[in-house]
């Protein structure tokens, strides 16, 4: 650990001496009057709204459902905590005074208003994919928000992080500005759902591990990692799950919140699902199923349905039929098989499978533990679908037995270490 | 828990008869009043001395016997009283029918009543199957008595002469007249009585003209079992009540507070406060009460509250400690009581060409009544109502009322369906905290255990060991035997004045012991019956459906085939060969005719319907048991084979089938006694393969479902189950099926992989173990 | 804290503690007490309803995470107590004691939503948890396969119409 902060630190060095020589220093933009009612169509704006979801806004904009977009979101990160910024039109605390070209700077360079560079907790790296259009349209949302008055607290980046100045190296090293250029190989549809993946709605923010300077690590990129105390799974062929994305199956995940052969959005991704990808067209959703299938060898639903029969299959015969099981297989079938059993051959997204979730399959068991201790709500997965918290239900121990049960019954993949200590620690988070 | 009041009346190997002494039992030789009350007619036993009231006058009072009586409505509604606990058995059907048969009531109009015990009534037996047994007679004769009221009374309605009438469904009917029940109720005058000599006098129908009993019918608690409308001890509710969760102390007995804090529970919203219970009965020595508006709160108040206890004497005390015990005792040749006289066994075995023996042990079982118990309890006018499925309320009422420092004639059990039974509830100690708590407060306190609470309030089926030897002559003939057993004892315990005396003027409690008084022919025989002390001082030992023949018998069925092989025979036919009916094996009319003979007869039968003998796939095998049921007294004659495929690697037990044959006389309601039979079987199998739990720290181990495993659908064998045809005094069925499948299982996994299992449960370690050896 | 949801197609608002269990609040509050407790650990089933028609532990589910959702209980299972499993529960004569059968019934309802014809294997692996301390298994058995069988043999529109419940 020591030897890697030493090497960040000499890192950082060498690009601060860079950082101040090129491109240190960025004008701050005039400040304008919140644009006035009328100045946008309303078709313009329900535009933007659909961008706004695309791009996720609301997951780290809005905290209170009351006051959406009024910033304030704590996230964790190695170097210190960062809150998400007020992004409604109020004047004082907001943009309210940003022109569109702030704006769109801010979205695609990542320097706000004053001149002042953002930390890439803010995804500007992926937004400056986004074309112009959308900026225009998302400018035209978000100002005709209903401005809230709401500071968001201070970071609290410790030395030398908190030095706005040092992110211009930052960038040297790991950012390319420059829109989207669409790959002629591929259909429309897939560059639809590329623009949005690596663009607008920024999926390897969360699903491609970072390395130590907080930015994505492309040599691993797609391979899944844990973000906020969830793991957000491999996109790619690197994903243990027994069935391959097919193009259906990531369509009826994204649009519905669950796939019968994959599982349910919980947690954040949830969120992505519902609030975010809730009001895109089909055709969006439809592009991103297609990009999200091409990054798996997959061939299709026919195969993703046999997978997931042999799947299936092979985890029944694991199962014992009669209540002379150990501890794990006994709560697995008292507690949870009267929902999570399936017909191999016709699996039920409303009854997620655990011989093809997932969650199951993932390196680390941090979604598996928190679904069993907090459960799902109606507003999760499938909405109107819920799966009760078996926290208070299950003791650590019995919640460790029951996923050590499953990940050596349901999958092929290495048994997790300390599961009961990690079943404990989640229960204190 | 069937039988269970007839038994106490006439244990196993006690000679006398005491049912003359107890009064309230022997119904048959009552009277039988019809008189007026309130809108419709009353049918009644009456009580010794009353012959002479007037009608009216008993029925008013409610002097008549509680019973059983039955009510006609003016609309044709027939109302049978039942004072039986229902607890699934459906005994209030049985009793129904066996009144409508006589009666020739239209069956879609008879309803069941559940009554409540009031003192005016006296003593409330409740019982299951016993009722049938017991009942069958004089509720003949009432409803024959009843049907000969209708019919001279609709006569003189119709103007013509009795004997040109018949009743048929609920109606009179003379050539093409009739006029209904509900008529002639409405009508005219049906007041009279019919001394014991007239009932005895009394026609009662051919068993071929038998219209309701032993034909298909539904019974009538069902319905309200399917759509939420049957009310349990749980759903009760009164005005103004507050919910109380039990604090209970580390040990059943000798525990004391020292104190409690209650200062984290006080931010939990509907927390009221926590009492201390000072009980005068010693049923709940060091409990606390957490007292809040609802459950919930209670509850949520209770994982908040520090009590510091002063633990009892047994707070180190080990299921291990217990059989230990158990086996000290054993070889102590003086302790315990000799059931009956046992001369020429010590000689018997002297002589021996060759002596077998063999040790069992069977562990700790739950209730685990998938209602955890519960009561509600409040004073109303002077009188303390106690809400609550119970099964003994005569056992309780007593205590409670020396609880709350009342006359007995001042607590009223109100009687609710029971969410099992399975004898958890012939023990109402769950009620006396609930009384205790309400008096303290001045409300009514409904107490709920949570099924933690239940599970370690419970009066578990005490482990057990046995010690049983066979002296064989030089051809393998058995010519001696000793049966020794001992475990924690429920009549000792909760109801010492009905243990009879052995031979060696030793009381014994017969339910730790029946079945050990087989119908085997084996020369001299000595029983001898030991309470386990420390498990008595560790544990309130229950009554535990089949109680002592489910335990007893595990034992001792293991232990006949054992003998069979260890003498190279057959399993049935080794024991067909002892069951000779001769000498007291014979039987005696009524209830026991034929004797041994029919036990061989279910034995029989049973090999030629399961396959027995056919040559198995590897690792499967079939294994035989066959017992009187529970009492010599009343032998419900019962044989099974069980079918288990065992897996060498894993230990694993599957019971792939069990095939029955019982024996119990007439059977009044076909269905409801093949579901007892279906019931009773699978818990005998579910105690031998799934069940069971341990002493630790005073306190039994398992909690709750997470720990504690019976049955489960899909563990449920094949089950084939046959009746004998008989027209034999109706025996009980509740329970003497529990009885064999236990042995029958363990020894199908000898005849699978050739390894005795002489524990229960049988768990895949100790196959796997015994496989090693 | 109170609460709306919809009960047995009436909208209800119980004001309760939100972490209080939805099985209390049922029987407690809102006098149905046909939903049975028997564990509170989600490990037998007594406690059995439909929420948003799927099958769910009230025992271990907080009222406040149902807001808004259609909660189904025994009593609502059919307005006259005549769903083709209820029917099949009296004509087997399947409840002993009766406690957990509401349970049952509530699980056995849900799953043959998702298994209209269900195998013996479907069963044990859908009701098995369910407890029936009296052991009426084989019965059980019988009565779904029989209530499945008149559900499917039922024309459409009746299925519609008796599955309705069940599916709301
Ligand atoms: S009480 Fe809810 S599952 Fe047992
Ligand atoms: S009928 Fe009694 S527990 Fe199922």
């Amino acid at each position: 650990m020591i030897k890697k902060i030493l090497v960040g630190l000499i890192g950082l060095g060498v690009i601060v001496l860079a950082a101040f020589l090129v491109i240190a220093w960025k004008p701050s933009i005039d400040s304008v009057d919140p644009p006035s009612e009328g100045e946008f169509s309303q078709e313009q704006i329900d535009r933007g709204e659909i961008i706004a979801g695309l791009g996720n806004c609301q997951t780290c904009h809005t905290t209170d459902q009351e006051q959406p977009y009024a910033g304030g979101l704590a996230m964790p990160t190695p170097f210190g905590t960062i809150y998400s910024t007020n992004i409604t039109p109020d004047p004082e605390t907001g943009i309210g005074q940003w022109s569109e070209e702030a704006f769109s700077r801010a979205m695609r360079e990542g320097v706000s208003r004053s001149g002042a560079h953002l930390f890439p907790a803010f995804p500007y790296t992926h937004f400056t994919k986004m074309t112009d259009g959308d900026v225009a349209d998302l400018y035209a949302y978000m100002m005709t928000r209903e401005p809230i008055q709401a500071e968001a607290p201070e970071n609290t980046l410790e030395f030398p992080f908190n030095i706005r100045l040092l992110q211009a190296g930052w960038k040297i090293l790991f950012f390319d500005e420059g829109r989207y250029q669409a790959d002629s190989s591929k259909s429309d549809t897939w560059n639809r759902g590329a623009y949005i993946a690596e663009g607008l709605g920024h999926c390897s923010a969360c699903h491609t591990p970072r390395n130590q300077f907080g930015a994505e690590d492309e040599s691993q990129a797609w391979e899944g990692t844990v973000i906020n105390n969830w793991y957000a799974p491999a996109l790619n062929g690197s994903n243990r799950s027994p069935v391959a994305w097919s193009e259906d199956d990531a369509y009826a995940y994204l649009r519905s919140g669950g796939s019968p052969h994959h599982g349910v959005a919980v947690g954040s991704m949830a969120d992505v699902v519902h609030a975010g990808l809730g009001l895109a067209p089909d055709d969006d959703i439809r592009g991103l199923a297609t990009w999200l299938a091409g990054l798996n060898p997959s061939d299709g639903a026919d195969l993703a349905a046999q997978q997931a029969a042999e799947a299936i299959n092979a985890a029944s015969n694991k199962r014992t039929p009669s209540s002379l099981m150990g501890e794990g297989e006994r709560i697995f079938a008292y507690a949870c098989a009267s929902c999570h059993y399936n017909d191999p051959d016709s699996p039920n997204a409303l009854r997620p499978d655990m011989a093809l979730n997932s969650a199951v399959f993932a390196p680390d068991p941090v979604n598996l533990i928190r679904v069993t201790l907090e459960g799902v709500s109606l507003e999760e997965g499938i909405p109107g679908a819920m799966m009760p918290a078996f926290g208070e239900a299950l003791t650590d121990r019995e919640v460790a037995s029951l996923l050590a049960f499953l990940r050596s019954s349901q999958t092929d993949q290495p048994a997790w270490s300390d599961l009961e200590e990690q079943v404990r620690n989640q229960r204190q988070q | 828990m069937s039988k269970f009041y007839r038994y106490l009346n006439r244990p196993e190997g006690s000679s006398q008869d005491v049912s003359e002494d107890t009064g309230g039992l022997a119904v048959s030789r009552r009277g039988f009043l019809i008189g007026a009350a309130g809108a419709g007619f009353t049918l009644a036993f009456f009580r010794s001395g009353l012959s002479f009231a007037q009608p009216e006058d008993v029925v008013r009072e409610g002097t008549f016997e509680p019973t059983i009586w039955y009510h006609i409505h003016p609309d044709g509604r027939i109302v049978v009283n039942i004072a039986e606990a229902e607890m699934g058995q459906h005994v209030g059907t049985a009793l129904a029918r066996i009144v409508a048969d006589e009666l020739e009531a239209n069956w879609s109009k008879v309803e069941l009543h559940h009554v409540d015990s009031d003192p005016k009534w006296g003593l409330m037996v409740t019982g299951g199957s016993w009722s049938v047994w017991q009942n069958f007679t004089p509720l003949s004769q009432a409803g024959a008595a009843g049907r000969q009221a209708l019919i001279e009374e609709g006569a003189r309605l119709l103007g013509v002469s009795p004997d040109q009438c018949q009743a048929r469904n609920s109606e009179v009917i003379a050539g093409n007249q009739s006029i209904s029940y509900g008529e002639i109720v409405q009508r005219g005058d049906l007041s009279r009585t019919y001394t014991e000599e007239e009932l005895k006098q009394m026609p009662v129908k051919p068993a071929t003209q038998r219209r309701l009993i032993g034909r298909e019918s539904k019974a009538l608690d069902i319905p309200g079992k399917t759509d939420g409308a049957s009310r349990y001890g749980l759903d009760a509710k009164v005005e103004g009540m507050v919910y109380g969760r039990p604090l209970i102390p580390p040990t059943r007995y000798g525990a004391t507070i020292n104190s409690i804090d209650d200062s984290d529970a006080q931010s939990v919203k509907g927390y009221q406060q926590t009492i201390t219970l000072d009980d005068p009965t010693g049923t709940v020595p060091g409990w606390a009460v957490v007292i809040a508006d609802s459950f919930h709160a209670a509850s949520q108040a209770a994982a908040r509250i520090r009590v510091d206890w002063s633990a009892g004497d047994t707070a180190d005390v080990s299921e291990q400690d217990i059989l230990d015990h158990g086996v000290e005792l054993i070889e102590t040749p003086d302790k315990g009581s000799i059931m009956f006289p046992d001369e020429g066994v010590d000689d018997a075995f002297d002589g021996a060409g060759d002596v077998f023996q063999q040790d069992y042990i069977t562990h700790t079982v739950l209730h685990f009544q998938m209602e955890p118990v519960n009561a509600l309890a409040y004073e109303k006018d002077g009188t303390w109502e106690i809400h609550t499925g119970n099964q003994w309320q005569s056992l309780i009422i007593p205590v409670l009322a020396k609880a709350l420092g009342v006359k007995e004639d001042k607590v009223v059990m109100r009687t609710y369906m029971l969410g099992g039974g399975f004898g958890r509830r012939l023990n109402g100690d769950y009620a006396v905290p609930a009384a205790l708590a309400s008096k303290q407060l001045g409300k009514p306190v409904k107490l709920v255990f949570t099924r933690e609470d239940d599970t370690r309030f419970d009066s578990p089926r005490s482990a057990s060991y046995q010690r049983l030897r066979m002296a064989f002559d030089g051809e393998g003939n058995p010519v001696g035997m000793e049966h020794h057993a001992t475990a924690g004892w429920p009549t000792e315990v909760m109801a010492p004045f009905f243990m009879p005396k052995g031979a060696n003027d030793q009381p014994f409690d017969p339910f730790s012991i029946q079945g050990a008084a087989h119908w085997y022919s084996v020369g001299p025989h000595r029983v001898r019956a030991i309470s386990n002390d420390l498990a008595n001082a560790t544990f309130r030992p229950g009554w535990l459906r089949s109680v002592g023949s489910g335990w007893v018998n595990f034992a001792l069925e293991s232990f006949m085939d054992e003998a069979a092989h260890h003498a190279g025979k057959d399993p049935i036919d080794f024991r067909l060969a002892l069951l000779k009916a001769e000498g007291r094996n014979a039987g005696e009319a009524p209830n026991s005719v034929g004797g041994a003979s029919r036990q061989a007869n279910v034995l029989r039968r049973v090999r030629e319907i399961s396959g027995w003998g056919e040559n198995m796939p590897e690792g499967t095998g079939l294994g035989v048991a066959t017992t009187y049921g529970q009492e010599r007294n009343m032998p419900t004659w019962t044989a099974c084979v069980a079918r288990v495929h065992v897996d060498r690697n894993t230990g694993r037990v599957k019971l792939e089938k069990m095939t029955l044959v019982t024996d119990a006389g007439t059977v009044v309601h076909p269905d409801g006694a093949r579901a007892q039979v279906e019931g009773a079987a699978l818990w005998g199998a579910s105690m031998a393969l799934h069940e069971g739990t341990r002493f630790e720290n005073g306190e039994p181990v398992a909690r709750n479902l997470n720990t504690y495993t019976p049955m489960r659908i899909g563990d449920v064998p094949e089950l084939e189950i046959e009746f004998v045809d008989s027209t034999e005094t109706a025996v009980g069925l509740g329970e003497p099926a529990t009885t064999v499948t236990g042995p029958a299982i363990a020894n199908a996994i000898f005849a699978a992989v050739g390894v005795r299992l002489r524990e229960i449960p049988i768990t895949p370690e100790a196959v796997l173990n015994a496989l090693k050896a | 804290m109170a609460t709306e949801f919809e009960l047995n197609g009436q909208a209800v608002t119980v004001d309760l503690e939100g972490d209080t269990p939805l099985l209390w609040a049922l029987r407690d509050e809102l006098d149905l007490t046909g939903t049975k407790y028997g564990c509170g650990i989600g490990m037998c089933g007594a406690c059995t309803v439909l929420i948003n028609g799927r099958a769910t532990r009230s025992c271990i589910t907080p009222v406040e995470d149902i807001a808004g959702a259609t909660v189904t209980t025994i009593e609502g299972l059919d307005p006259n107590g005549q769903h083709p499993l209820q029917k099949a529960w009296v004509e087997t004569q399947t409840p002993q004691c009766g406690y957990c059968q509401s349970g049952q019934i509530m699980q056995a309802a849900a799953m043959l939503k998702d298994f209209p014809e269900p195998t013996d294997e479907q069963i044990n692996q859908a009701m098995g948890g369910n407890l029936c301390r009296c052991m009426a298994y084989v019965r059980i058995r019988k009565a779904i396969k029989m209530a499945a069988a008149e559900m499917n043999g039922a024309g459409d529109s009746q299925a519609e119409t008796t599955g309705a419940a069940a599916n709301e």
